[in-house]
């Protein structure tokens, strides 16, 4: 944003700010950052060790030992767990598709909620908030209930629709809240010109809505890249299995072996956050994006 | 949006690929994850089924403990049930037993009657009939770091209560500490609590009150417990205890922090493939000899296989399973994750000495009361644990725990 | 009504495009309905219809009535109030710590610092991080050698000889604050990116031209940037809220289920449910905290309205 204009802006906020201020601001933010890093540094160095320096030696993770001394072998076993590749895929799949399918479902109806009139819209909006309520560890059963019934235990669908459900509310809250925010007069113009609903929805509104998409996007992904419970319960055998699920194999009943679930969870949250890191350019952009004013 | 919806064309396409295809065979759900130590035994012995019945197919399941329990309730519910599942005796196969949804194995145990004792199949029999495959079996051991006794002059786990006392204030004054117990999890504090409470007031007394109906309402349990509290109160337990999880109380005796650690013996193996690591196992001694004598133990089978009312062709999956159990009970007995509930036929000369001493223990002994919160209904067992958590925080006695207990179950 | 541009249609016109309105909504709503009804429908349904009853997840059910609601508000049967006090204190300190700290992190960031695409993703990790991780974590933070009471070593609080504190489980509700940090820690970010989204769309402009009229930094946050951001901040306070009274994943890591003294309602939940067997029980904890979550999001809502 280093235009000609920001001239004037700069010289403002030189008189303005006082110099020791920028200096505390600036150390206060480099220790958070550092704090946040920190855990990504811990789960690289517990992947490298052994339960005795996990639990009781090194628990901090402190570059003490020798690189000859790591336990690569935990990535190993981490592997062993099955089709990792599969495990991949059948996240990617489950998770892209609950994240289109929520995001498509939300948009759609905050737009029927927030840009039509009709009475009973805002009762609408209340009960879809129920979704926003429901303990998600009490609803095992009844949805595995559905799920069977429908015959669809053990496909990708059995994973999408709920997670879909359960991250609808709080996405359709997230689309509402920026909907109402874009003036009602670029529809009434649109109107004027002779749109019908659906294309001001595709054509006016939706270009509009970038941030409330990347945001709901990021939500939705947030729910259910390492969501264990369903997983676990609604899919049955290594060619099924999540990527959380298919970690999970590692922990044991009586004794936990840490080393190679650190690697797992390496191997899980690296693509991820390699992914943010690429994109995350973007997604700061498409928030810039929606910046319409009225 | 045309993108998007392609997009939503290409998943469901990719879906509907994904989605088809159930494979035939039998399907086995049970807990030996990757990392169990039972994991070994699992594979081995359906490697060998597998060679001896080609034509079987078996696709098997691990999942964690925790998370099994909600998935076989959930297949219960859906009548989705996998062919064969493992399950913990007493109270959680009864239940399904009671619900009808489990196989009765008595026809099928014809065949095996010799190689596998009545009295394992007690716990997994219900209203006479047989419905549980025991697997291995496991008691609570006094672990001990020989190393540790040798430095306040003790050369082997001393044998007596009034010495086992002695030898804890030896090493308090020594700067060592006796005992690990992890706090966070409160099933390492029955291991403790169950054993001192057996030796105080003797296996029947026990196994009544979990088992038969009888009341908590027991002073001798109280003064179990106020004794277990008075060894906290002596400095015999690491004082952090309380903020620990068992993987850490486990590291920090293998690493030499405690002299005693009492546990499950499915610990042996580890313990013994320890390079350097001094470890003897020994029963916990006597307290009080008018009502308790040595050969009183805590534990007994527990894992379980069993076959599903809905299986195909259940009968033949009885004896499949039956015939799977002992394979995976002989392959545990050799890895050191248990002792056999069936009889060993075979050469177990392998078996790592830890695991031998506790044979030979179990071999020498008369009662068995399994695990407290096995036993129980899991409603009563949850009552309970939350008294034995209290115990060890110290926020009742024993008085208290009996009054509690009382009022909550009987 | 579609708008003052449409008056001059006849009222016949304005009764078809009212029907065609009907559709249109039917169909928009279509896909959320199917999501909800499908599958949100049935553990609201089962959850209240379980909870009069004894029941273990399968097989058969005892009627009981009111039996099980009555139980969680016995205190010496199921210490459910303490726990919904403790879900309380956490959504109370994620309203007033967390998102300002967040809110004022975005607006920080929003200024264009030097660095701001950097923190802004740095910050972001920890929410990227499975709460698996992120637990252990804390859990050697607060382990009786661990960090803090290193700290406290170091700065003389805890002496020679003194006994180490027992932040994971005195008894006496240090685990409570032990697992609460983390939780408070972890979403920073995440409520960071989603209000950095509001702080951005305020156009530029707008921003200088305050600047020029004199007003200093802070003046443009509190008089241009934050009364633009309010549906962000609904958005954002909503899911604090809901997320405190149903959180669940970081205290299972780090407490255990039986413990009293870091209990939340869902903590309780999953103790009857898949320890205890007491389905009946869990479904009414269900039950509450669905109407827990439901008048705050409601009473939320109507708050930022008011507003207007």
């Amino acid at each position: 944003m280093a235009t000609k204009k920001s001239y004037n802006y700069d010289q403002y906020q030189v008189r303005k700010t006082k110099r020791w201020v920028n200096v505390v601001v600036t150390i206060v933010l480099v220790i958070w950052a550092v704090i946040n890093l920190y855990p990504l540094y811990w789960m690289l160095a517990f992947s490298l060790k052994d339960n005795d320096q996990i639990l009781v030696t090194n628990r901090f993770g402190l570059p003490k030992g020798l690189p000859s001394e790591w336990i690569w072998s935990n990535y190993k076993e981490a592997m062993n767990t099955g089709p990792i590749g599969k495990f991949f895929l059948n996240s990617i799949i489950i998770t892209g598709a609950t994240i289109i399918l929520t995001t498509l479902a939300a948009m759609m109806a905050s737009y029927a909620i927030t840009r039509i009139r009709w009475r009973g819209s805002e009762a609408m909006n209340r009960i879809f908030m129920l979704g926003i309520t429901i303990p998600i560890q009490a609803s095992i059963i009844p949805v595995y209930l559905v799920v069977s019934k429908l015959q669809l235990i053990n496909t990708p669908i059995a994973l999408i629709i709920p997670y879909s459900a359960f991250a609808l509310a709080m996405a359709l809250l997230i689309c509402t809240g920026f909907m109402t925010q874009i003036p009602k007069e670029l529809d009434e113009a649109a109107y004027i010109d002779g749109c019908g609903r659906s294309k001001v929805f595709f054509t006016v509104i939706l270009p509009l809505m970038k941030p409330a998409v990347a945001t709901t996007a990021i939500y939705t992904f947030l729910q259910c890249w390492n969501e264990l419970m369903f997983a676990q319960t609604f899919m049955t055998g290594l060619k099924s299995m999540t990527l959380p699920a298919g970690m999970a194999q590692l922990f044991g009943s009586h004794t936990t072996q840490w080393g190679p679930i650190g690697a797992a969870l390496v191997i899980a949250t690296f693509p991820t956050i390699l992914f943010y890191v690429l994109f995350s350019r973007r997604i700061q952009d498409s928030f810039i994006a929606g910046a319409v004013k009225g | 949006m045309k993108k998007f919806l392609a997009m939503l064309l290409a998943i469901v396409a990719v879906l509907g690929l994904s989605a088809c295809g159930k494979d035939d065979g039998l399907t086995m759900w049970c807990i030996a994850t990757k990392s169990d130590s039972n994991r070994h035994s699992y594979e081995a012995a359906i490697a060998d089924m597998e060679k001896k019945y080609p034509d079987t197919k078996l696709n098997w399941e691990a999942i964690e403990n925790e998370t099994y329990k909600q998935k076989i309730k959930a297949a219960v519910s859906g009548n989705n049930m996998p062919d064969i599942f493992f399950t913990w005796s007493c109270a959680f196969l009864g239940d399904f037993v009671k619900e009808d949804k489990v196989y009765c194995l008595d026809e099928a145990y014809k065949g095996f009657a010799d190689k596998l004792p009545e009295k394992m199949c007690k716990n997994t029999t219900y209203n006479g009939k047989k419905y549980g495959v025991p697997l291995t079996m496991n008691i609570v051991g006094l672990f001990a770091n020989l190393d540790i006794l040798k430095e306040v002059g003790y050369d082997d786990v001393p044998a007596t209560y009034e010495e086992l006392i002695e030898c804890c204030n030896k090493l308090v004054a020594a700067g060592k500490i006796p005992f690990g117990c992890a706090g966070k999890e409160t099933w390492c504090v029955t291991e403790y609590l169950e054993s001192i409470i057996e030796k105080s007031i003797g296996a029947k007394a026990l196994d009544d009150i979990f088992m038969n109906g009888a009341t908590w309402d027991n002073q001798d349990v109280a003064k179990a417990v106020d004794i277990f509290q008075e060894m906290i109160k002596n400095g015999y337990f690491d004082p952090d205890g309380i903020s620990l999880g068992n993987d850490d109380v486990k590291a920090n005796f293998m690493a030499g922090k405690y002299a005693f650690y009492m546990n499950g013996t499915w610990n042996c193996g580890e313990f013994a493939g320890k390079e350097g690591f001094n470890v003897k196992v020994a029963e916990f001694p006597v307290i009080d000899s008018s009502k308790a004598k040595l050969g009183q133990l805590i534990g007994g089978p527990s894992d379980t296989l069993a076959v599903a009312k809905s299986a195909k062709d259940a009968e033949n999956t009885a004896k499949y399973t039956l015939e799977l159990g002992q394979l995976i009970c002989k392959y545990g007995y050799l890895d050191g994750c248990g002792l056999p509930a069936w009889t060993v036929d075979y050469n177990a000369d392998s078996v790592n000495a830890l695991t031998k001493s506790v044979a030979e223990i179990v071999a020498k002994s008369d009662y068995m009361v399994l695990f407290g919160d096995t036993a129980m209904p899991a409603d009563e067992a949850g009552k309970y644990l939350e008294q034995v958590a209290k115990v060890y925080g110290g926020e009742v006695d024993g008085a208290g725990f009996i009054a509690a207990l009382k009022a909550a179950i009987r | 009504m579609f708008g003052r541009g449409h008056f001059s249609l006849g009222r016949q016109s304005i009764m078809k495009r009212k029907k065609l309105d009907g559709i249109t909504i039917f169909l928009f709503l279509l896909p959320a309905l199917v999501l909800f009804i499908g599958i949100l429908a049935a553990p609201l349904i089962s959850s209240v219809v379980n909870s009069f009853y004894q029941y273990k997840g399968f097989g058969s059910k005892t009627w009981l009535g009111w039996d099980n609601y009555k139980r969680l508000f016995d205190k010496n049967q199921i210490p459910f109030w303490d726990s919904v006090v403790h879900a309380f204190i956490l959504a109370g300190f994620s309203v007033f710590l967390q998102l300002p700290l967040a809110l004022g992190l975005a607006l920080l960031l929003g200024r264009g610092i030097k660095g701001e695409r950097f923190l802004l993703s740095v910050n972001f990790l920890p929410v990227l991080i499975s709460t698996v991780v992120i637990g252990q974590l804390w859990l050697k933070v607060f382990h009786p050698e661990g960090l803090v009471n290193s700290l406290l070593r170091v700065v003389g609080y805890l002496k020679e000889g003194d006994k180490n504190i027992q932040w994971l489980g005195d008894g006496q509700g240090k685990l409570l604050w032990a697992c609460f940090i983390p939780m408070l820690w972890q979403y920073v970010g995440y409520h960071m990116l989603l209000m950095y989204a509001g702080v951005k769309s305020v156009p530029p402009e707008l921003r200088e031209a305050a600047k020029i009229d004199g007003a200093t930094d802070w003046q443009v946050d509190r008089f241009v940037v934050i009364p633009s951001m309010k549906q962000i901040l609904k958005v954002s306070v909503i899911f604090a809220v809901t997320g405190s009274l149903k959180s669940y994943d970081l205290i299972r890591i780090m407490a255990t289920l039986q413990t009293k003294e870091a209990s939340v309602p869902s903590t309780i939940l999953m103790d009857y449910m898949t320890l205890r067997g007491e389905y009946g029980v869990a479904s009414a904890v269900a039950v509450l905290l669905i109407l827990l979550c439901f008048f705050f999001a409601i009473l939320i809502s109507a708050a930022f309205k008011e507003r207007d």
